[in-house]
């Protein structure tokens, strides 16, 4: 685009001659000497670039490239070419006033054609003036109108006029033409010659000019009247807008109106219902902050209505703007839309359409689609029928309000005033609650229907991919027992495992069964189908896929999961722990396992010697007793074998359906297998003098090992617990529980203390909660022979100052207590022992008598605990319940003893069961449970004796 | 065929030894705790209960050369715990007199 630059137009220019004319001799003429010295820099206001624009600039006047084309083809022959060439130094000094040039007026261009001014070549080549070119071819330039308007032109003319230009040279090319033909003439030939062609040339213009300009006239009426036209649209549509501004303005000023005078919520509650229909107006409409301003002036209505108005054109000018803005933003959108329409057909058609109405319209968008939402709005917005119920409402509240005014008394109208002010605060609240709740709505369904349903379904299947697991049972163990165990508190019998299971490749745990709502339980049972959906499709995808995309991990260890999921991070090497070892957690694999071989061994090579013969066999080895951490050790590893078998148990197949018969064979294989593992580890069959202590109480130290006792004892045979009991009582004195107790007799809170109780609870709760059902199983003579190792191996007096003792010596004498009820009720039983059992175990019994008669009162621990030394300042704590054992022993003993033993008991006992009874019937124990305690306490031996409190007067 | 060596074959196998055990844990921030170990993790995350949590506070004497001041030394007593792991030093079984 660049006319001025030499260099630049060179090529160009001489192309474009090339064509037109063909003629080498175009470098003669003048059409580069703009922009030497005197180039006013106008060119520096050209475009350079963008030259689409170009239609922009120039393109409304539409035929730019045919305007001059006339002249070449109705003046064939080179009329100004002698003018051109020979017109000497006739007016330079005004060629080279560029300023006079330009303000001449554009009109005068013609006379300036028509006068002959005669120039040179060289006053042509020095001219610098941008208008040199102007003044020879301004006959032909066609100026365009909005130049012609404007009294300067415009810094942009001489960029146009040079466009213009570049094709009018061409008829200029003759000139040199003739140069070359007549260069041998005389100056006076040359002279006639001039004036002849000047007059012909001059006719000729003068012909050619008043066509050119009929032309011209007519192509500016035309350009006129199209902008006439254009102008009035424009007009049109300003106007329409203005009326609808109006219109709403005067709506709303009708609506804000009737909201101050009247007090009939029934008017707010329409318009409310109105708003509510076009939410999206909402906030332009009714910003609240004015309102309640607005509210505070109501209270002057009347003094204040010119303010209101004005409030109101103020914020109607608001609301244009935004709306203006508003617009524009969805044109955008429309814009994008319609880009998107091609692709999405029916993405648009449940868009709104008008977007894309306004966007097809060609003019003055902003304005149309504008005018169209306006109407859109007034029609959402006060749909005829309201709107005249409204007015007619106003009108009937005006004349209302008007009698109510003149007629009632200041106070009255002061209260109306009031309510109404109240009524409309109220109204307002709750119109704001609303606005706050669909802000709210809005705000939360802004991304509805982001997400498509496949896109929800890829996430919820990499969220469930990371579910799936080779033992979803144990994964969810926790949860699967909670489950189980609340499911039989509530007493259902559902299904025992809530888990999805696919095959044997894994499965996912479902935790608890959801109770309530049917929309959850609903869902939850969506997902379930889709988990097991997705997980056959992963199944299928990864058959088809085969191994060959994980030849990276060949040759490792484990099995590799074949995941289709790059985005879910996930382990690529899954260890399996099961096939590695029989342990279930794969983080300790190792502990069970060869510790467990080695014991076995060492136990079979020594149970066998040992075996029944426990006390003084030889060639027993003596070892040194477990060390705390073998013992934890071996405990691990009793803890895995007991998962392991229980998790086994879960799984035992149905032994009566035949099909299964081979696999309940290989099961329970394995479970003897495991059993026996654990029969091996709980080192029972060590010979009694292994150590001290046994290695199996050593087991039983910490509180693992006591608590893991009755989970195993489900899993051994009747007879091995017996081993296992006799085991215990002939170690009895090696117990922590029995060598710490006296612990338990300090009255002070020490760490120390708390553990020993801690141990305590534990031994009574689990071990002797697992030998209960052994003892209670076990006959006359077993129970003497128990009682006897116990008589024989520990020092009786002691035990049977401990709880487990105290605990332990009870269970045997109620045994035997009912297995003498038995016998005198004279069942025919396998069971009813012989004579002579029942003469061991009086026997037994009697040296048991013996042994703690003289101790009878230090079997309380409320007693050894007063006998403490240290027990001067701290007060005694509540010894009653530590008491009953005792007392529960002492009534068992009274059972079996006989008349003399009873008085024997009676008188040892005497003191204390006074004691007591005097303290609860002077009322000397304040607190009535700990009354009924001693009470019960006291009764349970006397009953056994068959006396009662009562009957002891004090 | 020493199973306490044989059975231990990383360090977590140690702590796993404790479970349900008393341990006694070092903390961050001069804290220490003893307490029934239930349950741990990779990131020695412990669940413990029956705590007894000792705080070491040194409070510098005023003029007095750096490092010196009074130790005061301040417990408390938790049913249940979580510590996390990051805070951990060491775990270990309480001493045993």
């Amino acid at each position: 685009m660049s006319f001025f630059g030499f260099e630049r137009s060179n090529l160009e220019q001489e192309k474009k001659k090339f064509l037109e004319g063909g003629l080498q001799e175009t470098e003669d003429l003048a059409v580069y000497t703009w922009g030497e010295e005197s180039y006013d820099g106008l060119g520096d206001a050209l475009l350079e670039g963008g030259d689409e624009l170009n239609d922009e600039t120039f393109g409304e006047t539409g035929a730019v490239g045919k305007d001059f084309d006339f002249t070449s083809q109705t003046l064939p022959t080179p009329i100004g070419a002698t003018r051109g060439r020979f017109t000497p130094t006739a007016e330079p000094s005004r060629e080279r006033t560029p300023v006079v040039e330009r303000t001449e007026p554009a009109s005068n261009s013609r006379d300036r054609g028509l006068s002959p001014a005669p120039k040179s070549l060289e006053s042509i080549w020095d001219d610098k003036s941008p208008f040199s070119m102007l003044s020879r071819t301004a006959g032909h330039q066609r100026v365009p109108s909005n130049l012609m308007k404007s009294p300067f032109p415009p810094s942009r003319s001489p960029a146009l006029n040079a466009y213009v230009d570049h094709r009018p040279l061409s008829q200029q090319q003759p000139i040199s033409h003739g140069i070359n033909q007549t260069g041998v003439r005389t100056l006076q030939e040359i002279e006639a010659e001039m004036r002849a062609a000047q007059q012909k040339r001059k006719l000729q213009e003068e012909m050619l000019l008043q066509v050119q300009l009929q032309q011209e006239l007519q192509r500016e009426e035309e350009l006129r009247r199209q902008e006439e036209s254009h102008r009035q649209e424009e007009f049109r549509v300003q106007e329409l807008e203005r009326q609808d501004l109006q219109r709403l303005q005067q709506e709303h000023l009708l609506a804000d109106r009737m909201r101050a005078r009247l007090e009939q919520e029934q008017q707010l509650r329409l318009q409310q219902q109105v708003r509510m229909s076009t939410p999206r107006v909402v906030p332009h409409l009714a910003p609240s902050p004015r309102f309640n301003q607005q509210h505070q002036h109501q209270q002057q209505i009347l003094l204040l209505q010119q303010e209101q108005e004005r409030q109101q054109q103020e914020r109607l000018k608001d609301l244009q703007e935004r709306l203006r803005m508003e617009e524009l933003e969805r044109q955008l959108r429309a814009q994008q839309l319609s880009q998107l329409q091609q692709q999405q057909p029916n993405l648009l058609a449940r868009r709104q359409s008008p977007y894309a109405d306004t966007q097809r319209r060609t003019h003055s968008p902003v304005i149309d689609s504008q005018y169209a939402l306006f109407n859109q709005q007034n029609i959402q917005y006060m749909p005829q029928s309201i709107q005249l119920q409204q007015r007619l409402l106003s009108e009937m509240a005006q004349v209302e309000f008007m009698r109510d005014m003149q007629g009632i008394s200041q106070a009255e109208q002061e209260a109306l005033r009031v309510e109404a002010m109240r009524k409309i605060m109220e109204t307002e609240r709750m119109e704001e609650r609303r606005r706050r709740k669909a802000a709210k709505i809005a705000h939360m369904s802004r991304y509805n229907d982001l997400m498509t349903q496949s896109d929800k379904d890829f996430i919820t299947r990499i969220q469930v991919s990371q579910l799936v697991t080779q033992d979803p049972y144990a994964e969810d163990f926790y949860a699967q027992v909670y489950g189980a165990i609340l499911r039989s508190r509530l007493g259902l019998q559902s299904q025992d495992e809530r888990v999805i299971k696919f095959g044997s490749s894994g499965g996912v745990g479902l935790g608890l069964a959801q109770k309530g709502s049917g929309r959850r339980q609903s869902a939850m049972q969506k997902m379930e189908a889709q988990v097991e959906r997705i997980v056959n499709n992963a199944r299928l995808r990864e058959k088809e896929k085969g191994l060959h995309s994980l030849h990276s991990l060949q040759g490792a260890l484990g099995k590799t999961s074949g995941r289709s999921y790059k985005a879910a991070p996930r382990q690529l090497l899954q260890v399996d722990a099961s096939s590695a070892t029989p342990t279930m957690s794969g983080t300790h694999p190792h502990i069970s396992k060869e510790d467990g071989n080695g014991a076995a061994q060492e136990a079979a090579k020594l149970g066998r010697e040992a075996l029944g013969q426990a006390a003084g066999s030889d060639g027993v080895v003596r070892k040194d007793p477990l060390t705390q951490r073998q013992t934890l050790v071996v405990l691990e590893g009793l803890y895995d074998l007991v998962l392991n078998i229980e998790q086994l148990r879960r799984d035992q197949p149905l032994e009566e359906d035949e099909e299964d018969g081979e696999a309940f064979v290989s099961w329970s294989a394995t479970y003897n297998d495991l059993v026996e593992q654990i029969w091996m580890n709980l080192k029972v069959m060590l010979p009694l003098e292994t150590s001290d202590p046994h290695p199996f109480v050593s087991l039983l130290t910490p509180v693992k090992g006591k608590k893991i006792l009755p989970r195993l004892s489900r899993h051994i045979a009747p007879p091995r617990m017996l081993t296992l009991l006799t085991l215990l009582v002939a170690c009895f004195s090696q117990l922590d529980v029995v060598k710490r107790a006296a612990i338990l007799d300090s009255p002070e809170e020490t760490p120390e203390r708390q553990d020993v109780e801690r141990q305590t609870q534990a031994f009574l709760g689990s071990v002797l909660q697992s030998i209960l059902p052994v003892v209670a199983k076990a006959e006359l003579r077993v129970i003497t022979g128990l009682l006897g190792l116990l008589l024989d191996r520990t020092n009786i007096v002691v035990s049977a100052q401990t709880r487990p003792g105290i605990a332990m010596l009870t269970l045997f004498l109620s045994r035997v207590e009912i297995v003498k009820q038995g016998m005198s009720s004279a069942q025919e039983s396998s069971e009813i022992p012989t004579p002579a059992e029942a003469q061991q175990w009086q026997t037994m019994f009697d040296h048991l008598f013996q042994l703690l008669m003289p101790h009878f009162v230090l079997l309380f621990p409320s007693t050894r605990l007063v006998t403490q030394p240290l027990t001067v300042a701290a007060p005694l704590p509540p010894t009653d319940i530590l008491d009953q054992p005792v007392w529960q022993f002492l009534a068992a003993l009274a059972l079996h003893a006989s008349s003399d033993q009873q008085s024997i008991l009676v008188t040892s006992l005497r003191e204390k069961v006074l004691d007591i009874v005097t303290s609860i019937s002077k009322g000397w124990v304040a607190d009535e449970e700990e009354r009924q305690t001693k009470l019960a306490n006291v009764n349970l031996f006397l009953h056994a004796l068959g006396l009662d409190s009562s009957q002891i007067s004090v | 065929m020493d199973p306490s060596s044989s059975g231990i074959q990383e360090p977590f196998d140690l702590i796993r030894l404790s479970l349900s055990e008393r341990v006694f844990v070092k903390l961050r921030g001069d804290r220490e705790l003893t307490g029934v170990l239930h349950a741990y993790d990779g990131h020695m995350n412990l669940i413990l209960s029956d705590v007894e949590e000792t705080i070491m506070i040194v409070d510098p004497i005023e003029g007095g050369i750096d490092g010196h001041g009074t130790v005061k030394v301040a417990k408390r007593k938790m049913e249940m715990l979580f510590v996390r792991g990051d805070g951990v030093i060491l775990v270990s079984p309480p001493s045993r007199t």
